[in-house]
């Protein structure tokens, strides 16, 4: 099941980082959002930080590894944007 | 060759500054209209030299000479008799290699009246008046050209007479026309439709016909006229975008043996496209290489040989990147060598050409070759041919326009991401995640200008959509006639109207598939008027986001308004048909 907030996260994604061939249903929660799956790279990394600081007020340290787990898939963003929100 | 066709030949040809138009005998066939009945059909010397006479009345009326003049107009005779009435008067011609407001407004800069068909330009005075003849001079500049801007601001090119001439003389020496009739279907506002369409014949005292040859069935009506007519052969100048689409469903045999020769430039014909023509009209397509600034370099007919053979007084080496340089007659310097941007191997006197120097990018600061991403996309399966190329979008992401073979082509959004995916794979190897393309637009035809080049507007159409949310993709069109046209769309899953229509099934909503009839009506086949009525509407298959569809278009001039059958078609079946009653904007406010 999607929530609303990773159906959001979908729409956030695509729109951000102008993905034209994607739509939020081909977005699987537990697929890799980088690299293999849905394929984003380095500079979509630093794009999406860049919208979730503005649209959530989320500070990431760039290249850390907790980054790293939290961009793994969209399950793991949403999961850090609830709790950041939250906090 | 015996001597006496040898003979006839040499007497054939004069060049511009030994004036072919000048001659005595008026009685001579300059034009012939495909259109006209076979009685009426010629026009002869003595017509242009009153349309020269018609033109040079207008000009001494509205400019002292020397001066220069900006010229445009569809009509080949016209156009001749323009031109050669500048000339003579001692002025120069600017050809611009298009109409659009923004070309012309910038060449305003250069204080020239315009003539022909453009806003606020003048026309042949009415009544009869005699042609007055001046003086040419070698180092005279004849015409300005401006290249296609294919990689940026078109840039102007000043050519004189004896370049012109230089060139001509080759022509006539290699391929005589032997009073042959010239069809054309390119443009004489540029270099190449200039020498070929208009000065060749007018130099070799040949015949062309006296309008534009744009469709395959205007083609083979005026063959199959001429041929009742005359018993005379005819030479097709043509390009890549038309002689790759010429359809199978004419009775081209009915017309065989009409062509002696073909032309083509441009751009390379595919392979296959040539060996398609060569079938279908009976003679070898013999392709010109070369551009706006050198003017022709090479040629080849390439079902006997694909490399390229240096024109007559051409010299050709490469250097150790494999650039291409070149040394001819038809330049101003004729003893320097100018590098062109194309790579070649040469062999035995002939070339290969290998493609365009390296193109470079960078996309998000990283440096990629875009030549570098052709190849390697142009040699995966199902690829026919690929350009990439930094899209103005943030951090340069690049774009990719990949001619795919039928088979191959998308249909559905799941194909065209499984497609999508299958080629980032397949590059990922080679080239760095973060660089590949980012968008895709696949094509089954090389889309192109009338000059055969995918140039910046053309690019920009591919592209359009990403900037604007209301208009579907684009990514071919082919006008059938003047009044058809059937163009290839693809509904991008951005698309603004996808929303709010059905909750679990994003479609596009019937008013908007009209919608998108009639811009393209008004886009392709110039039908500006307002919808005043529809009929027959019907939306028989819901329209996806992702899926790739056909409109056709057909329209139909009546009394005092338009009609319009517009079908919009995928692979699934028919999306949309119905027929729009279009008015003049004006009619439509009264009712």
């Amino acid at each position: 099941m999607t929530s609303e907030l990773e159906q959001e996260l979908k729409q956030l994604i695509i729109d951000t980082l102008e993905l034209e061939d994607v739509t939020p249903e081909d977005i699987d929660p537990d697929e890799p959002l980088f690299v293999e799956g849905l394929g984003l790279d380095s500079i979509d990394a630093l794009e999406l930080g860049l919208a979730l600081q503005k649209r959530y007020g989320i500070k990431l340290e760039a290249d850390s590894d907790e980054t790293r787990h939290h961009f793994r898939n969209l399950r793991t963003l949403a999961a850090l944007v609830e709790e950041r929100r939250n906090a | 060759m015996t001597d006496s066709a040898m003979t006839d030949r040499s007497r054939a040809f004069a060049s511009l500054l030994d004036t072919p138009w000048r001659d005595r005998d008026t009685d001579r066939a300059v034009a012939w209209n495909p259109e006209a009945p076979a009685d009426t059909a010629w026009r002869s010397l003595a017509s242009l030299h009153a349309a020269i006479g018609a033109w040079q009345a207008t000009l001494a009326a509205s400019a002292d000479t020397p001066c220069g003049w900006v010229l445009s107009t569809p009509d080949p005779m016209a156009f001749c008799a323009a031109l050669i009435a500048a000339w003579e008067r001692g002025d120069r011609v600017i050809l611009p290699a298009d109409t659009r407001p923004a070309t012309l407004e910038a060449l305003d800069a250069d204080n020239a009246g315009r003539l022909g068909d453009l806003p606020g330009a003048l026309t042949a005075s009415p009544g009869a008046h005699a042609p007055s003849w001046g003086e040419l001079a070698p180092q005279r500049v004849a015409v300005t050209l401006y290249t296609s801007g294919s990689t940026g601001e078109p840039q102007r090119l000043d050519k004189t007479f004896a370049q012109l001439d230089a060139e001509l003389a080759m022509h006539a020496a290699l391929w005589p026309l032997d009073a042959r009739l010239v069809l054309s279907q390119v443009s004489h506002q540029h270099i190449y439709g200039l020498l070929f369409g208009i000065l060749r014949p007018l130099c070799e005292r040949a015949p062309f016909a006296a309008d534009a040859c744009r469709y395959p069935e205007t083609l083979h009506a005026w063959l199959s006229r001429w041929q009742a007519q005359t018993r005379r052969e005819a030479v097709l100048i043509s390009a890549p975008p038309t002689l790759e689409r010429l359809p199978e469903t004419l009775d081209w045999p009915a017309v065989g043996g009409i062509l002696s020769g073909i032309h083509s430039s441009g751009a390379p014909l595919a392979f296959d496209a040539a060996a398609h023509a060569e079938r279908l009209l009976g003679c070898a397509v013999r392709e010109v290489y070369g551009s706006s600034e050198t003017g022709g370099i090479a040629w080849r007919i390439q079902q006997r040989d694909t490399r390229w053979t240096p024109l007559p007084g051409v010299d050709v080496r490469a250097d150790d990147d494999q650039q291409l340089w070149l040394r001819t007659p038809w330049l101003p310097e004729p003893a320097a060598w100018t590098a062109q941007a194309d790579r070649v191997v040469i062999e035995a006197q002939r070339f290969q050409l290998l493609g365009r120097t390296d193109r470079i990018a960078k996309v998000g600061g990283k440096r990629v070759s875009l030549t570098a991403f052709d190849h390697a996309l142009g040699a995966l399966p199902g690829v026919r041919r690929a350009h990439c190329l930094a899209l103005p979008r943030r951090d340069g992401r690049l774009g990719a326009v990949v001619a795919l073979d039928p088979e191959t082509i998308p249909h559905t959004h799941e194909a065209r991401r499984a497609l999508i995916r299958r080629l980032r794979d397949a590059l990922a190897p080679r080239f760095e995640n973060a660089v590949l393309p980012r968008y895709w637009r696949f094509v089954e035809h090389w889309p192109s200008d009338a000059q055969g080049k995918l140039g910046a507007a053309c690019l920009a159409r591919l592209f359009a959509d990403l900037d604007d949310p209301r208009a579907p993709r684009w990514l071919d069109d082919v006008a059938d006639g003047p009044n058809r046209a059937h163009l290839t769309l693809e509904v991008p899953e951005r698309l603004a109207y996808l929303d709010g229509h059905f909750d679990d099934q994003p479609v596009v909503p019937g008013v908007v598939m009209v919608r998108w009839a009639l811009h393209a009506a008004r886009d392709r086949l110039g039908c500006h008027g307002v919808c005043r009525d529809m009929t027959r509407v019907k939306f028989p298959l819901l329209l996806l986001p992702g899926e790739r569809a056909v409109l056709a278009l057909e329209t139909t001039p009546q009394a005092t308004s338009t009609r319009l059958r517009f079908t919009l078609t995928s692979q699934r079946g028919v999306h949309a048909t119905g027929t729009l009653t279009l008015v003049a904007p004006e009619e439509s406010s009264h009712a």
